[in-house]
């Protein structure tokens, strides 16, 4: 077949050699740019969540003239300002036996053995720095009396290596890269478009080159030249239309950079978090999580009983099934947040859930209360307890709460090397909007470690290389070349015809329909039959959108539907490769669960012969089939094991 | 979520197309509303009856709806972020609200604040008031080790509910003087509480006040509607350690 | 910080967080002026004879008499001045009002929302004081063989019509509201705040203020039942 002959086993460009000493050879063996030379490169940031105004910063503090992009308000908006938990860092502050390979090993694995190695160690060396700048930055961590920074442990991590400030750990982290942000701001060296939506990645002679952006105030599209781009657009979980997301979160600029010859790797491996508050009706707009650091004292039950609808106080203790104490005795209400979220389905699969629409789980504070006192109880988890009591009006010091998984985070993204760099030169990928680093399930507190890592501690580098290799800033490429009006005159066209189709069904319909398909699908238990129905699905309801798509307002000014139509077509096309990846991937691994690849007793079973690679997908056309690259993965240092947390 | 207990609410709602434009409430009936809804959702059920009527959906701002990002920005029969203390419009449901309510909705108005459309605002002047100097000024790569730096825990503690602030305005929309102080008090503060920040503690309250005037924001009257708003409980104490920080900075400042 | 800030010449004098500290300052020493006046005035209660011979020492002493009324003109001035630009400019901070606006009901009160009514009150309240009182009928009368103004006579003399009595009171209980919000105020403008102390401070301004309000006050009233006695 011809297809399988354009299959390419792609380079993921990792040095040789021992992996504690890889990145610090390559850092020396890598190109520098001169300093006088670094303003002569314009360096394009698309988002400035962690990993964007990280990298922002930093890359503005080596000289470089930056030009930052974000769609809200302000560059402080950035969905990593929700992240609750923690940061993780291998400083063995504890003394407890931490230490960088620890937490490599901790994330390898509990990435079920789908992440490239190398990254991943690069990952726990540079952990620690990121603790050292937050902190000088004036992020306030929590502290211990004697005034040293205080560790918890998290996600089920057996060493408390977690740093966090209250519950709004990244809101600080954000804050703190943000104010990073604003000093190189008002030294004139980062030039920040907020209201900004980038629509089209411009590709001049096989090199990304600049963007093409949508003022959402105006409306106005605007040509932006560069020397090399860096999408930090985060996740794509909204392709769920409910999630713990951001409501603007969306996918579009990972996805117009896999239509420009970036691949879109393992699209499949979605995050679905056990402790949310579970979806209370038709017209509820998105999920709300509560960190999970409530597992540490929250016992997670469902009743024995099928169809039990007694008040959760009335159900006798022997009545009540503590399943994941009984299921994985060390880790019990601990285990990671996949296997937690499946035996969370499993109970209400069996009928067993809780609360109105019984789709829920409990998990009970009763027990810690009795233990260590409400005080203590309300000390730790107070503004956790008020936020759940705000959104459901129930009292969880008296009910237990009630939680249901919800989709979180997503593993899968744009395919990047070890520098960062997609499958389209020049163009780079960093935090939630790359697949690199955790594999098929990301531990708790790592995500906005990953962010920082790659904006503050790899890129400045690996782009200092690029940059001084390719030396794009030779070619003189402005926004006068002609690839800059036609991918101008994409993205118009795109609009205007967004605008033009007239139909009947709003945005929202397509996208909660969308929704619906993707979780009763690519959710928590794929099937084969699952999937094949829901890639006809999602193509008929992509025919359907372009026929039959409603866009109220004109081009001109704040028009908020068409600012959600553009990103719901992306969507679309994006659940679509979804699906088609968790179809290929014929075996189960950490967030991605086949239910046809499942061990005796329900757990994840790997295929470590057929599948120990990363798949990265290839555009070939609005109309054609998308091309399964791959990569080929090798654990040389963590070795292949099943993942057990029994 | 049980039918009986929907609401029909009357609502009274500013629209306004451009900043130019001159604006006015319209009035709408909102049927079918339940308790369990958000604020929000709410807003989201109106404009999907309006994008079918083929009208133009109300413009606001929101995004991480769990009250953390800032960027919800609703006065709600004038009260920001509405009635309830320390929460978001967001976060606020409609079981606050009753059958027949008629709930008012305009935007934060400031003269630094300019409405985009609807009750979108332009808040961006709050990004210009960090740029002022609400930072360490500390480069990647410049730190030492996390714990060279100790802390004591209540220092710590009184800079974390300082930094706690959402940047979302609510301070400066109930403000009768559209003042900016809580704001700007509270990053000033919270570096301020912390070694790290209290090197350039001086020149930052200068030039963030300083900046915080230059944009147009009112004078504070110690009145504390700001931090009875406030969906995150910021305290006017924050005012207060600004207003010392700054006079001792503007007595011995070396500058001109 | 910004590169400019090194080039620019600034006045932070002018900015408002100073200007609320200039208003705080000048109505703190105002507040000590008010108790010094109020000290003296109960001399009225004591007798005529030490009431006069009182107002006969302050102005015997001209140097000092007159320092002391130059500064409180200033004192008052600077206050009067700061207040109406502070109120100005708060008011074009916020050009298109709220179609309604209403208290949280956690912030402020009727004193911190009526400071410029309030402070309007006082300023005519001065003006009608001075005519009153200090430019007021003239009177002599003899202590110990020393000629002296008879102040008091003046005194009871206004006090004893209704009209003057009232005015009097009422624009008193309006000097006791503006400083029941504008003594803890000062503090706070000027930066003093504790978590312990402050509350106790606002404390002190209530006490402080029902002290000087009803002081005054209850002069006015005294001096209208010696009035409607005599």
């Amino acid at each position: 077949m011809s297809t399988e002959q354009q299959v390419k086993k792609l380079d993921g460009k990792v040095p040789k050699g021992d992996i504690k000493t890889l990145w610090e050879n390559y850092k020396f063996d890598m190109k520098l740019v001169n300093p006088s030379n670094k303003r002569k490169f314009k360096v394009i940031v698309v988002g400035t969540g962690l990993a964007g105004a990280s990298a922002s910063a930093t890359l503005a503090e080596l000289g470089y003239e930056v030009e930052a992009f974000c769609i809200s308000d302000s560059p402080r908006r950035a969905h990593s300002i929700a992240a609750q938990g923690g940061i993780n860092a291998a400083k063995n502050y504890p003394n407890d036996g931490d230490s960088v390979w620890r937490l490599f090993y901790d994330t390898v694995k509990g990435g079920d053995f789908r992440a490239r190695e190398a990254n991943v160690y690069r990952l726990a060396q540079v952990s620690n720095n990121i603790i050292d700048q937050c902190a000088a930055q004036g992020v306030p961590f929590a502290r211990e009396y004697g005034g040293t920074l205080s560790n918890r442990s998290f996600g089920g991590a057996q060493v408390s290596r977690t740093f966090y400030a209250r519950g709004q750990t990244g809101q600080q982290l954000l804050l703190g890269a943000y104010s990073a942000l604003m000093k190189e701001s008002s030294k004139g060296k980062v030039k920040i478009h907020t209201r900004s939506e980038m629509v089209e990645l411009v590709m001049v002679n096989g090199k990304a080159r600049g963007i093409i952006t949508r003022n959402i105030v105006t409306g106005e599209f605007a040509k932006h030249s560069a020397d090399a781009v860096l999408l930090c657009t985060g996740g794509y979980g909204n392709v769920f239309f409910l999630s713990t997301n951001a409501m603007n979160s969306n996918g579009s600029a990972a996805w117009k950079a896999y239509k420009k010859g970036a691949y879109f790797a393992n699209p499949c491996y979605t995050q679905i978090h056990p402790t949310c508050i579970p979806v209370h009706g038709e017209n509820q707009s998105k999920l709300t999580l509560m960190s999970e650091s409530l597992r540490n004292d929250g016992r997670v039950w469902a009743p024995k009983k099928q169809g039990d609808k007694r008040p959760a106080n009335e159900i006798p203790e022997d009545e009540r099934d503590y399943y994941l104490e009984r299921v994985y005795p060390s880790f019990g209400n601990l285990a990671p947040r996949d296997v937690s979220s499946r035996q969370a389905k499993y109970r209400v699969d069996e009928g067993k859930g809780v609360g109105k629409t019984g789709v829920a789980v409990y998990l009970d504070f009763r027990d810690a209360i009795k233990r260590d006192g409400y005080e203590v109880i309300k000390d730790r988890y107070g503004n956790l307890f008020d936020m759940y009591q705000r959104i459901t009006d129930e009292n969880p010091y008296e009910v237990p709460m009630r939680i249901y998984p919800a989709v979180h985070y997503t593993m899968g993204g744009l395919w990047v090397d070890y520098n960062l760099m997609t499958g389209a030169k020049g163009c780079f990928a960093l935090g939630e909007a790359n697949f690199s680093d955790h594999g098929a399930n990301r531990l708790g507190a790592s995500a906005l470690m990953q962010g920082l890592a790659d904006g503050y501690f790899v890129i400045p580098y690996t782009l200092g290389n690029y940059l001084a290799s390719e030396k794009p800033n030779e070619e003189k490429v402005t926004v006068d070349n002609p690839e800059f009006e036609q991918a101008m005159k994409e993205a118009k066209g795109r609009f205007s015809k967004l605008l033009s189709i007239n139909g009947k069904r709003s945005v929202d319909s397509f996208h909660k329909a969308l929704g619906h398909i993707m979780w009763e699908n690519v959710g928590m238990g794929r099937t084969e039959k699952g999937l094949t129905s829901a890639i006809k699905e999602i193509q008929a309801l992509r025919k359907e959108f372009w026929k039959d798509v409603k866009v109220t307002g004109s081009d001109s000014g704040i028009n908020v539907e068409l600012e959600k139509a553009n990103r719901v077509a992306d969507f679309i096309e994006l659940g679509e490769l979804m699906a088609r990846d968790a179809l290929a991937r014929h075996e189960s691994c950490g967030g991605h669960f086949r239910e046809e690849m499942q061990t005796a007793d329900g757990e994840a079973k790997r295929d470590d012969e057929k599948f120990c690679h990363v798949a990265a997908w290839e555009w070939t056309g609005d109309d054609g089939e998308p091309i399964r690259n791959i990569e080929e993965l090798s654990f040389e240092n963590v070795h292949l094991a099943t993942r057990s947390y029994k | 979520m049980s039918d009986s207990n929907n609401m029909t609410l009357n609502l009274k709602i500013w629209r306004q197309s451009t900043t130019k434009d001159k604006g006015q409430i319209v009035d709408y009936i909102l049927e079918g509303v339940s308790p369990d809804m958000s604020f929000l959702e709410m807003i989201d059920m109106l404009n999907e009856q309006l994008v079918a009527k083929n009208d133009d959906p109300i413009a606001f701002d929101h995004d991480c709806r769990e009250g953390i990002c800032g960027m919800c920005s609703m006065m709600i029969n004038g009260q920001a972020h509405g009635p309830e203390k320390a929460t978001t419009t967001c976060q606020l449901h409609m079981r606050s609200f009753k059958d027949g309510d008629t709930i008012v909705i305009e935007p934060w108005r400031a003269r630094a604040f300019p409405v985009l459309k609807d009750l979108m605002v332009d808040r961006s002047a709050f990004d210009r008031i960090i740029e002022a100097g609400g930072f360490v000024n500390v480069n990647t790569g410049n730190a030492g080790d996390a714990n060279e730096i100790l802390i004591p825990k209540e220092a710590a503690d009184l800079a974390m509910d300082a930094a706690a602030c959402i940047g979302c305005g609510a301070c400066v929309a109930s403000c009768k003087n559209a003042s900016a102080m809580l704001f700007v008090s509270a990053k000033i503060s919270q570096l301020a509480l912390l070694p790290q920040g209290e090197v350039e503690a001086d020149q930052r309250a200068l030039s963030m006040v300083e900046k915080m005037d230059e944009l147009g924001f009112g004078n504070c009257t110690n009145e504390a509607e700001c931090e009875a708003s406030c969906p995150k409980d910021i305290s006017i104490s924050n005012i207060a350690r600004m207003n010392r920080g700054f006079l001792k900075a503007a007595i011995t400042s070396k500058t001109k | 910080m910004s590169s400019s800030t090194q080039s620019i010449s600034h006045n932070y004098f002018l900015s408002s967080v100073v200007k609320k500290q200039i208003m705080a300052v000048t109505g703190l020493l105002l507040c000590g002026f008010l108790l010094g006046h109020l000290a003296g005035n109960t001399l009225i209660i004591i007798s005529p004879d030490a009431f006069n011979q009182y107002g006969h020492a302050l102005v015997s002493n001209k140097p000092l008499l007159y320092t002391a009324e130059a500064g409180l003109i200033v004192l008052f001035l600077v206050h009067l001045t700061m207040a109406a630009k502070l109120t100005v400019e708060n008011n074009t901070a916020r050009p298109e009002k709220y179609y309604i606006k209403q208290k949280t009901g956690r912030g402020s009160t009727f004193a911190s929302s009526t400071m410029p009514y309030t402070g309007m009150i006082i300023l005519i309240f001065l003006v009608t004081h001075l005519i009153n009182f200090k430019y007021g009928t003239v009177y002599m009368t003899t202590i110990n063989g020393v000629e002296m103004r008879d102040l008091y006579k003046t005194v009871m003399e206004f006090f004893a019509q209704p009209i003057g009595a009232a005015w009097y009171a009422f624009a008193m209980v309006a000097m006791a509201i503006h400083v029941s919000h504008g003594f803890w105020s000062a503090f706070h403008s000027i930066g003093i705040f504790h978590n312990r102390y402050t509350p106790l401070l606002r404390k002190a301004g209530i006490a402080y203020a029902i002290l000087v309000g009803a002081g005054f006050a209850s002069l006015a009233l005294y001096g209208y039942i010696q009035g409607v006695q005599a």
